[in-house]
């Protein structure tokens, strides 16, 4: 760790028994400053962030920054893009897991999302709230998200006698209600709430397959194992 | 307030009290303020930019606004007031829930396709401009949710639907407009009826008649 060295360079690194190496160095002051342009852009919005705020809750120099990302916006798409990849792989590895019929699959990966989203406010505000209007690319990584959803929905049709006539964009529409819910949840400040809401959730997002008798069955086991957990 | 807080008045014999100067002036701000927004978005507006395209002078903003943000807020809460106003009319003399929700559907999504930048504004540029804006648009749509829960009415076990059912599909429907707008497509928000129709009628009336409502709207 050569920044140790330097004259006049505050010990930026986090006081440790062993030595960070360097790739684990690298990653973790990708990690400081994903987390403070998370709670950054949480607290003020995208636009009144400012990459001086970034560094200095980062506790990382401007030439760390630049090493990592040209600008402000690069390190929110960075964030992004670690934000999405984390939880689709948390909510498709629930879904995979889960070998039961399909609406408990879609019940496992919703709880995946909701676990995850409880757990990790900032970054989730950041792709659900912030990013539909934070640029073209930001909006794009919206949009790429909730598509990601579609997929583990679509196995529903085939239990709908009238999957023909299901509109085109039901799925992303649906997964459009599940974001507005939790970006809703989550603009209040209520996060540690989420759970209460996984039952009625699970039930809108299956009720366009199965019919709202079989939904609202699926909807209540989901509620029992809640309150058994 | 003193006349001369109000700025330059236009030329010649105009007519006006100065009541109806100073309500004229304010108007002019929020369009010009929209306008501008339209063209460079929230974020890159300036209050220059604001007083440029309303053709008002600095002074004259100030007595109506303390910011661009407090001037943003007023040119979102008249796109909503309009809405409000244009939702009540559509269903004025249409009978039946599921044909008054069809029709209000209609109203508010033709009005954003004519007019792709307020669109812009209410949908997207509102979470731009801050938490306390992003909230304002989450208690607007919230508004919509007395509208589709009379839906219960229209079936006997109404009342056995989870209590988040209207929060569920007005996010689904924010979600697809904003997102269509995003996508620079304001103007064919329109062709999102038969779809928007169906995701309201759903819960309701069942995946059979919502479909077939929303088949004959397209």
């Amino acid at each position: 760790m050569a920044v140790r060295a330097l004259p006049g360079k505050q010990n930026r690194q986090p006081p440790g028994p062993e030595p960070v190496g360097r790739d684990s160095a690298a990653a973790d002051q990708r990690r400081r400053i994903f987390e403070a342009t998370a709670e950054l852009v949480a607290e003020q919005g995208y636009q009144e962030t400012t990459m001086e705020q970034i560094v200095r809750r980062a506790k990382v120099g401007y030439a760390t920054f630049y090493k990592h990302f040209a600008d402000k916006e690069a390190a929110f798409l960075g964030l992004l893009d670690a934000a999405i990849e984390r939880t689709a792989a948390n909510v498709e590895g629930a879904y995979k897991r889960e070998e039961g019929p399909w609406a408990d699959r879609v019940g496992a990966a919703l709880g995946a999302l909701f676990e995850d989203v409880a757990a990790h406010p900032a970054p989730a505000r950041a792709v659900l709230v912030e990013a539909v209007a934070a640029g073209s690319e930001a909006a794009a990584m919206h949009e790429l998200a909730l598509k990601r959803l579609a997929p583990l929905l679509r196995p529903g049709r085939e239990l709908n006698p009238r999957q023909a006539q299901l509109p085109d964009s039901l799925e992303e529409t649906l997964a459009g209600g599940v974001v507005w819910v939790l970006g809703q949840r989550l603009m209040a400040g209520e996060a540690d709430k989420l759970r209460a809401l996984l039952p009625e959730t699970l039930e809108f997002l299956l009720r366009p397959y199965v019919g709202e008798d079989e939904a609202a069955r699926g909807a209540g086991e989901a509620a029992d194992a809640i309150s058994a957990a | 307030m003193p006349a001369e807080e109000l700025g330059p008045l236009p030329a010649g014999r105009h007519g006006y009290s100065r009541e109806q100067v100073a309500h004229h002036q304010r108007e002019r701000l929020i369009a010009g303020l929209a306008e501008a927004v339209a063209e460079k978005g929230y974020a890159a507006v300036t209050l220059s930019d604001v007083v440029r395209h309303a053709k008002v002078s600095r002074r004259v903003f100030y007595a109506n606004f303390e910011d661009k943000g407090e001037c943003f807020l007023a040119a979102f809460e008249i796109v909503v007031d309009h809405l409000r106003e244009l939702i009540a009319e559509s269903v004025e003399n249409v009978v039946g829930w599921p044909q008054q929700a069809i029709a209000a559907a209609r109203a508010v999504l033709s009005f954003l396709a004519a007019e792709p930048d307020l669109a812009r504004l209410c949908l997207l540029e509102s979470r731009v401009a801050g938490p306390a804006l992003t909230e304002r648009l989450g208690e607007a749509a919230g508004e919509l949710a007395p509208l589709l829960a009379r839906g219960r009415d229209e079936r006997p076990e109404g009342e056995r639907l989870p209590s988040s059912t209207e929060d569920s599909t007005i996010g689904s429907l924010v979600s697809l407009l904003q997102r269509k707008v995003a996508a620079g497509e304001a103007s064919q928000l329109e062709g999102l009826l038969p779809d928007c129709a169906e995701l309201i009628l759903l819960p309701y009336l069942g995946p059979a008649e919502a479909t077939r409502l929303a088949r004959q709207v397209a």
